[in-house]
Formats: structure tokens, sequence, C-alpha cells
């Protein structure tokens, strides 16, 4: 290949880039406008409700943004969804962590039979238990409690699968070390385990916390009174009630920001596992 | 001095705590669904075991097969586009330039939000007056139509709504199916003289076809159970069009305490979803899950 050759392939492939950067520009604005608009029509006043004013008018207010969070139920709904993820979490984390140690490191009667059988609720969908699990909180007394949401939601069969083919590339020697030294199963558990695996539990611990963040069937059906709602499920009981859709969109950033804030923070995190392992949020 | 405790005492402390958690809200309620499919069971009532009777009803029940024809119908519009929109995308930033996490993390964002929150933002975005995609089509003279109260647009508004919040996921997943496509292949090609189109076609796309297929079926599986943006944004109209085999079992089980009848769709669901994962097992054996 001669050097005006080069030249021109060159050229060639600058004028290719530059239409790859228009096409991502043109779907980038694509995919945030709704979100663009949602915050924008958060901070109009109700008065402004035309598209132009909506994206071009000076008016700027965070009334919208305090009359949402003056709503008591509102702000009950908001730590319901943030009791809900984070106690969540942390069961799921540690459970998990434990059973996937133990499934990984451990000779016990009937391992792999649970270990299958734990696996094999991945196939079964949601709906098929949802209903046997709703008469089960029932009948526990559990309908519009705190537990009643949440302790049905920790048994994770991802969780505990993630867990134990993490755990199972931790050396034995590290753990048979530790304990002639004369560490107790637990601190085995507390100071070798644990430690180790905190990226896999980052991972786990993002997705765990918005998939409840996020959830609206189970919670719909067990919290039936109006203040043991999470934000989701209160959100979708605003619409009537609401005095503008500008407060509407308000109290929909709201639900928004705290997922927002993990995708900043964690977004490497959340991108990886996605491609490692498949976990849906 | 460490005491000795019997090392299967040891293992079953760690994993009991989770797996009665398993067989108490997992295992035990998957077969007690499928029991309860047999039953005609209501709260305050005694158990009744009625055999095939609600498999009965249900095949001879029009507002079953209307709910079946909506959740397929509304599958057969979701699953294509998402599928095609999450590859076009995959290939747009399976590339190392600048700016392309920005980009990436963008198309992604929506995934992370709750479909609830979605709806509402999106209720706007259809509103037949003054919605941003009326006032847009009005800017350039195209009349507005009334996106979510007509019966032949409700599904195919929803279903791009839904695309828009989860192309992000499969586009992950086709990215990476893409990075592990030996670079020597496409080179291969190119020296044969082959262009970008005829390379796409000739080794890309033969190479990602088991995750290709992943994504089709984890789409199918995720759109049959749809049910939340229908409960939000339509509740389940206009004249049931967008009235869902998921709506309908929350209708029979949590509205008329019908729990067996309820049961017995979510047996239809299983069956659906069990087949669907068997066909992609079949297919491409079991290292793609």
């Amino acid at each position: 290949m001669n050097a005006s050759g080069r030249e021109t392939f060159l050229s060639r492939k600058r004028v290719r880039t530059l239409a790859i950067y228009a096409a991502m520009l043109v779907l980038a604005v694509l995919m945030a406008t709704p979100f663009v608009a949602m915050i924008l029509m958060s901070v109009r006043p109700p008065s402004v409700v035309t598209l132009k004013d909506i994206f071009f008018s000076g008016d700027f207010t965070l009334d919208n943004y305090a009359d949402n969070l003056r709503n008591d139920t509102m702000v009950r709904w908001f730590l319901n969804s943030l009791i809900y993820s984070v106690v969540s979490v942390i069961a799921v984390l540690l459970l998990c962590t434990m059973a996937g140690y133990a499934f990984a490191k451990k000779r016990f009667f009937g391992r792999d039979k649970m270990f299958w059988s734990i696996i094999a609720m991945l196939v079964v969908p949601g709906q098929v238990s949802l209903i046997p699990l709703f008469i089960l909180i029932v009948k526990l007394d559990w309908a519009n409690t705190y537990q009643g949401l949440i302790v049905p939601t920790i048994a994770n069969a991802q969780g505990v699968f993630l867990m134990r083919q993490y755990i199972r590339g931790i050396p034995d020697d590290l753990i048979e070390a530790a304990k002639l030294d004369g560490a107790s199963e637990w601190r085995v558990f507390l100071q070798i385990i644990l430690p180790l695996t905190i990226p896999v539990q980052a991972t786990l611990g993002i997705f765990i916390f918005l998939w409840h963040w996020n959830d609206f069937l189970w919670p719909l059906i067990v919290s039936q009174s109006e203040e043991m709602m999470t934000l989701t499920v209160g959100l979708s009981t605003l619409q009537s009630l609401v005095p503008s859709t500008n407060s509407m969109m308000a109290a929909a950033a709201i639900s928004f920001f705290p997922s927002m804030i993990i995708f900043i923070l964690f977004q490497r995190f959340i991108v990886q596992s996605i491609a490692t392992s498949g976990i849906k949020g | 001095m460490v005491r000795r405790i019997s090392p299967h005492l040891v293992a079953y402390g760690f994993v009991l705590p989770m797996f009665i958690l398993f067989v108490l809200f997992r295992i035990w309620p998957a077969i007690n669904g499928m029991l309860l499919s047999f039953q005609d069971y209501r709260f305050g009532r005694p158990t009744n075991w009625i055999g095939f009777e609600n498999y009965d009803r249900l095949i001879h029940d029009d507002l079953f097969w209307h709910s079946l024809q909506v959740t397929a119908k509304y599958t057969l519009i979701y699953v294509p586009l998402t599928t095609v929109f999450a590859l076009c995308l995959a290939l747009l930033i399976n590339r190392t330039i600048r700016g392309i996490s920005f980009f990436r993390a963008v198309y992604f964002l929506p995934y992370i939000t709750s479909l609830v929150m979605v709806s509402v933002v999106w209720l706007w975005v259809y509103r037949g007056d003054g919605g941003l995609l009326n006032s847009v089509l009005e800017a350039i003279g195209i009349s507005p139509v009334k996106w979510l109260t007509r019966q032949n647009s409700v599904l195919p508004s929803i279903a791009v709504m839904a695309v828009w919040k989860s192309v992000g996921y499969s586009m992950m997943i086709l990215l990476a199916g893409l990075k592990a496509i030996p670079p020597e292949l496409g080179e291969a090609s190119a020296v044969d003289g082959a262009n970008a189109w005829q390379t796409f076609w000739r080794v890309t796309l033969p190479s990602l076809k088991p995750i290709l297929f992943f994504v089709v079926v984890i789409e199918t599986i995720g759109s049959f159970q749809v049910f939340d943006a229908m409960y939000v944004m339509t509740g389940g109209g206009p004249v049931r069009a967008s009235y869902t085999l998921v709506y309908q079992l929350y209708d029979e089980s949590f509205k008329f305490q019908d729990f067996g009848y309820g049961a017995s769709i979510g047996m239809v669901l299983f069956l659906i979803t069990f087949g669907v994962t068997m066909i992609q097992r079949f297919m491409f054996g079991d290292d793609n899950t």
C-alpha cells in the first residue's frame, strides 16, 4: 500500500469515526430525553406546561419537591423502600456468603442435593410461587409487615450460586493455615472468607439493592395499608392525588435519585458483572 | 484450644439459615403453586381438591385466551425490537474511542430505574394533549395520536417504552459476546476482500448466534411476565387491549381471591417459561446460561 492510499484510508476512517459519534450522540439524546424532561418538569412551576417552556423557560422552583417531601406519607414510602432494600441487602449478602462458603468448601451429607434444589428454583418464575407465598404470609400473620415484605425475598438462588462459584476459587491453604493457627470456624469466615469475597459482595449487593428499590408486584401484594407501601407502590397510587404533572415528576425523580447515585458510584461493577455473569437486576 | 465440633454440624450451621428460608419461601411455594392449581382455594373455606377443573375452566375462559393473545402479541412486538436495537447499540459501542464509557452509561441508565417511575414519566410522553411525543409531532405538522387509549396503538407504545427501559441489559450481554469474538476472524475476512457489511453477516452474526439466542430467550421469558407497566399506565385497557396473563393472574387471585384459578394461570406461565428455556438448552447446551 503506497503513501497516498494510506492517507485516503485514514481520512475515510476519520469520516467514519465522525459518523459513529453522530449516531451515538443522536441515540444518547433519545435515551436521555425522558430523564431530562422529568427533571426539568420537576423544577418548573405547575403553570409551565408546554414543551417549549418546559425545556427553555427560565422559571425555576423546588416547590414540587417541597410539596412532596412535606407529605408525611411520601416520606414514609421512601423510608419503607429504604428499609426493604437495605435490610434485604445485608441479610442476602450474609446468608448467601455463609451458604456459598459451606457449599464450596465443606463436605456434609446432602450437600449436592441441597445445592441443586436451590439452583432449580432459578427456572421457576416468580409468579408461580407468588400466590402460595402470599397465602403463607397471611397464615403467618405477616401481611402488611416488614418481615412479610423482606424475609421471603432473602432466599436468593442467584446469590448462593455466585458466592459458591467465587469462594471455590479461594485456595484451601489459606483456610487450613488459619485453622492451624487456632482460628475458630466463625473467625475463618469473618477474617478470611468475608474480606476475600468483597468484590462479588459489592456486585451482588448493588443488584439486590436495585432489585428491591425497583420491585413492584411483591410489595403491591404484601403492603395493604398506605403506611406500609414502598415508594414504587405509592407512586402508582399517586396519579389521581397529586396537584399537577410537575409534582408527579418530582415524585418520580425522588424515586429515581437513589438508583442514579448507586449507578454513578458503581457503574463499573454493574457493567462488568452483567458481562461476566449475566446477572439480571 | 479450639473445641472440636463435628465438621458436619459446622457446615450445617453455615448452610441451614439460607436453606430453611429456601424450603419455606421458594421450594414449598413452588410445589404448592402446582398443588393449588388443582384446588378450589379461598380464605376461610376448607381446601377442596377439584382435579383438573381449574384447567378446564381456563380452556373455556375467553378472558384467558384473550390475555394469552395480548401477551403473545406484546412479546412478538417487544422481543424483535429490543434484540435488534440492543445489537445495533452493542455494535456501535464495541470500540475503544474517547467518551465511549459515557455513551455506554447513557444507554444503560434506564435499566436501573423502576418500571413504575418509567411508566409515570412515559404517561406524560404519550399523553394525548401536551405530551412530549404529540408536541413534537404537532411541531412537524402531524396530528396528535392517543397512544395509550387506542386499542391498536397501546401495545406497541408500551413495548417501545419497555425497549427504552431495558435495552441496556441485552446490549451489555451482546457487547460481551462481541468482545469474545477473536479479532483475527474479522481480519481474515477483510483480507479476503469482504466489506464491513459482509463481515458482519458472515463472521460476526454466526459467532454471536448462541448469545443472541440467549438474549431472545431471556427477553421472551421477561415479556411473558409483563405487568407493572400495564398496571400503572392503562389498567389493562382500553377495553382490555393491554390485559396480560400476569394481570389476569393478579386479578383472579388478589382481587377475586380465587387462588386456585390464579395458580393455574401461574402454571401456564411456568410451562411457557420452561418450554422456552428447554429449547435453548436443546439447541446450545447449558453453558450459556
